[in-house]
């Protein structure tokens, strides 16, 4: 396939054309689903695809296809990427130079101790099942659902600069989701784990610990009260401080964002952008973390990239494209969703570095405050460094002692703001594996976590 | 083979393989799009995606999967999903897949000729149009996407339902940034319409500029208001109201007591002032077919009528336990995205929510308000399906003092809860949007906090 592909892009004969590319991606994954003790959803995907780009000019055509990939289908794709792109080109107002690109010629294989696919079916239930017959732990949990998914990614590429790569993704993933009700009172919670891993990770799953506690946090948001309202300290836990780093720091710092001047953070660099507690990092050559990769989508192999430094910023996460405007070396974020998607800047695993404080640390020098725990979403601001991220719990700190629990709340301020009053990071860290979308679509998996970080930010509950 | 040949197949295998029943159900998807880039068209792309679903049942034990067919045949398809079923668990609740039907109309009933055939070339002139109209000296369109779809899908089982839908779909997503004197304002704008000759793209990026020089002038809100009214733009109010209504209406969560409104069909669980329906015949509605996407007939089910609740949401799975029929609410198919739906079974969910037009302007409704605030655009508008709770970051909106539109804000909090307030009454506007899965005017609520940063 790969010869096919490379003769392809060396059949390109419009002199128009700069760089091309073919990718092509096969998926195949196995998802199931247990609702109330009973197993709901079992499904399998293999899922192909073949994607080619052009570039004319500053412009891309890009045209997939899920057909057979022969010699025709190829170069029909690249003649029809070219056609568009020419005709997007009478718009572009410069060339982009793409031509010292990664020209490797290499297969990566990831290797983990226990392959998803070597693991019977009949045990993956089991185990999904076992997940969710342990949150039923009192009957005011009146729902319970749970999904356990695997998926294998094996992508092939090659570029008109050389490059022959092919190289696999496997991601694995288990969720559980208690719901709470007494009255008319409904809560939830959940839990995920989730890796560039093998079936190890479920394996280190203790089921017991895993479902009672989530099922107590659901049972005990019946009797949480709602937060105050206003500007306050607040301590946020390692997954809620990934959000905000991820969510307005990370696209901030994503640099297509910062090439048109959309970025609150264009021409940062070298400039303080919070306390010198403040470290940010995107890493996605982190082992294990379901946001790591051997290369993006374009073919550069992941990077360790230091957004922020001790309070200084650092750099961008970058494209091929964006790095050849800005002149700098591709940092491997050029990423899509799949064979039907755009690549643009994108984040791998994103987080804030470690302190020096314990979170009881924390906690007891902190007077007046709320502690906030598990976050459910966050919206990035990119334009304006805003910050919205809702929290599902939290816990009011008074002289130093945490209190009364309290339930869902969003956490908002403008983000240069809030780094300038971190004044605690702590040493542990922790990570949540997810999705990320850009735009409101365009999915990634993503890796965001950190450190607890306690800061002023304005607080609101509903 | 064409998608009826592909889907008569893939039963038969698997009846000839032994399955009890099977379903299968096979989809062309086309879309054309531009992307834009700092005013200017960065990506042309077109996309043709074939694939498969297959549900291969043996009594109560049922495996799906799915596929593109690029690197396996209809028997590898079969072979697996024959795989699935002899290990899967039982399914208790299982009673059987749809019986045939017929739909409900022509399958081009919901394709528009115009759209379905829209290529790059097309949408670039319509794309720049839209640019043209809100670019100016300090108004620039950093991002943006235009998306025309058609979508063919075949549904075929082995009790002899057999139908083929076809429809189209247009999605629009556009920011635009305004500068003004060290301060900055982003201006969002969606649109999505069946038909692609619907859109406006002069007034929509008229209306993007507007709105980024709008919140360059909207000043960051200090106070705290208690018991303030909001005004919320369809796009914000139908996101919040929509997604919470069509969770608490689905009998996929009133099956599994998730839903907060279980048990409670007859009963009053809103103001009077609200009535909302489902209409799987939505002229507007980006996901209307002829039949669901199991095969069932799509119809109109009313869900609140004057505030009380009439009937949930069934899919086939759904409606056999609690010895009802489907309302043609099994879905696979996304309304914004036509690609990627042939990848999981049908999910119970709302197709196009519906809420009747008033005879109010915005003028009349905000007339009527005498402290709240008009919201333009939330960071994300959503809310707590479970408790009705929401803390959404308000980024452009604008003041409300005795009937008067006065101080334009940003960077606030709107506090509430969504259950409770549609249990007082609710004001509805005339002006009728299609955002995603809805079709919903203005929405005026009460009893919200706005928190000032």
């Amino acid at each position: 396939m790969l010869d096919l592909m490379t003769n392809a892009i060396e059949g390109i004969s419009d002199k128009k054309v700069t760089f091309a590319d073919i990718r092509q991606e096969s998926r195949v994954g196995t998802m199931l689903a247990v609702v109330n003790g009973a197993l709901r959803r079992f499904n399998r995907t293999n899922r192909a695809g073949t994607v080619a780009r052009v570039l004319v000019g500053e412009c891309w055509g890009q045209a997939s296809t899920t057909k057979e990939a022969t010699k025709a289908r190829l170069e029909m794709l690249l003649s029809e990427a070219t056609k568009m792109a020419k005709a997007s080109a009478k718009y572009s107002r410069k060339d982009i130079d793409l031509s010292n690109v990664n020209s490797e010629q290499k297969s990566v294989w990831l290797s983990v101790k226990e392959d998803p696919q070597d693991v019977s079916t009949e045990e993956k239930i089991d185990f999904v099942i076992a997940l969710d017959k342990g949150m039923k732990i009192d009957d005011r949990i009146v729902n319970t659902n749970t999904s356990y998914q695997d998926g294998k990614l094996l992508i092939r590429l090659v570029n008109s600069e050389g490059a022959r790569l092919e190289w696999d993704e496997l991601r694995i993933r288990a969720f559980a989701n208690p719901v709470a009700r007494e009255g008319d009172r409904m809560h939830y919670d959940y839990d995920v784990v989730a890796g560039q891993t093998g079936y190890e990770l479920i394996r280190g799953v203790d089921i017991n610990e895993f479902t009672s506690r989530i099922a107590q946090g659901a049972l005990d948001l019946l009797s949480a009260e709602k937060p105050p309202s206003g500007k306050m300290t607040i301590i946020m836990d390692g997954d809620t401080s990934g959000i905000i780093a991820h969510e307005v720091c990370g696209h901030g710092s994503e640099a297509d964002e910062v090439v048109k001047e959309r970025s609150f953070l264009t021409g940062m660099v070298e400039k303080r952008v919070g306390s010198d507690l403040v470290t940010m990092v995107d890493d996605g050559t982190l082992p294990g973390k379901l946001g790591s990769f051997p290369y993006d989508s374009e073919g550069t192999p992941a990077t360790k990239t230091f957004i922020i430094e001790d309070g200084i910023f650092r750099g961008y996460m970058h494209t091929l494209e964006t790095a050849a405007v800005m002149g700098v070396d591709p940092t491997g974020n050029g990423r899509a969703q799949d064979y039907n998607r755009r690549i643009f800047a994108r984040m791998s695993n994103t987080f804030f570095g470690p302190g020096e404080w314990s979170t009881e640390e924390m906690i007891s020098d902190t007077k007046d405050g709320l502690y906030i725990i598990k976050p459910m979403s966050g919206m990035e601001d990119v334009v304006g460094g805003g910050v919205q991220v809702s929290c599902l719990k939290g816990y009011v700190i008074k002289n130093g002692e945490k209190q009364q629990l309290v339930r869902s709340n969003a956490l908002a301020g403008k983000v240069l703001d809030i780094l300038a009053t971190v004044d605690a990071v702590s040493k542990d860290m922790t990570f949540s594996g997810g999705t990320c979308g850009k735009g409101e679509e365009d999915w990634v998996s993503v890796t965001s976590g950190g450190p607890h970080m306690r800061a002023e930010l304005i607080v609101g509950g509903g | 083979m064409n998608l009826s040949e592909i889907a008569s197949k893939l039963v038969a295998k698997s009846e000839g393989a032994g399955a009890s029943q099977a379903e299968a159900y096979a989809v062309l998807a086309k879309t054309s799009s531009i992307y834009i880039d700092d005013n200017i068209p960065k990506i042309a792309d077109v996309k043709e995606e074939v694939g498969v679903g297959l549900k291969f049942i043996t009594g109560k034990k049922i495996g799906f999967t799915s596929s593109t067919l690029l690197s396996e045949s209809i028997e590898d398809v079969v072979e697996r999903a024959m795989s699935m079923a002899k290990v899967s668990a039982e399914d208790a609740k299982f009673v059987s897949l749809p019986d045939p039907k017929k739909p409900a109309g022509s399958s081009d009933r919901f394709y528009d000729q115009t759209t379905g055939e829209a290529d790059s070339d097309v949408l670039l002139e319509r794309t720049m149009t839209l640019v043209s109209s809100a670019v100016s000296d300090n108004v620039s369109v950093p991002n943006g996407v235009l998306r025309a779809s058609s979508t063919d899908f075949q549904i075929t089982n082995s009790l002899g339902a057999e139908a083929e839908s076809k429809s189209t779909m247009v999605f629009g997503y556009f920011t635009a940034k305004a500068e003004e004197s060290n301060s900055v304002g982003e201006g969002v704008q969606r649109c999505w319409s069946r038909n692609l000759n619907d859109v406006d793209f002069a007034f929509i990026g008229e209306k993007l500029k507007h709105q980024a020089l709008d919140v360059v002038q909207a000043k960051g809100f200090k106070e705290n208001w208690k018991d303030a009214i909001a005004v919320l733009a369809p796009s914000e109010g139908s996101e919040m109201l929509g997604s919470m209504v069509g969770f608490a209406v689905s009998a996929e969560n009133v099956n599994n007591r998730s839903s907060p409104w279980t048990d409670k069909v007859g009963d009053s669980v809103a103001h009077e002032s609200v009535t909302i329906a489902d209409n799987g015949l939505s002229e507007k509605g980006l996901l209307s077919a002829v039949v669901d996407d199991e095969g069932t007939p799509m119809q109109t089910t009313p869900i609140l009528d004057k505030g009380v609740l009439k009937s949930y949401l069934y899919d086939s799975y759904n409606a056999s336990q609690v010895d009802l029929a489907s309302t043609g609410n099994g879905i696979r198919r996304d309304s914004r995205d036509a690609q990627g739906s042939f990848s999981s079974p049908v999910r119970c969910r709302s197709t196009t929510l519906e809420i009747p037009a008033s005879t109010k302007s915005i003028d009349d409704i905000i007339g009527e308000v005498k402290r709240g605030v008009y919201i333009e655009h939330f960071a994300w508008p959503q809310a707590d399906p479970l408790a009705g709770t929401f803390s959404n970051e308000i980024r452009n909106a604008q003041l409300i003092e005795n009937g008067e539109l006065t101080t334009k804000i940003k960077y606030a909090l709107l506090v509430g809860n969504l259950y409770e307030a549609i249990q007082r009454e609710v004001v509805f506007g005339f002006d009728l949007e299609v955002h995603n899965n809805r079709v919903m005017p203005t929405i005026a609520i009460s009893g919200t906090e706005i928190v000032g940063q």
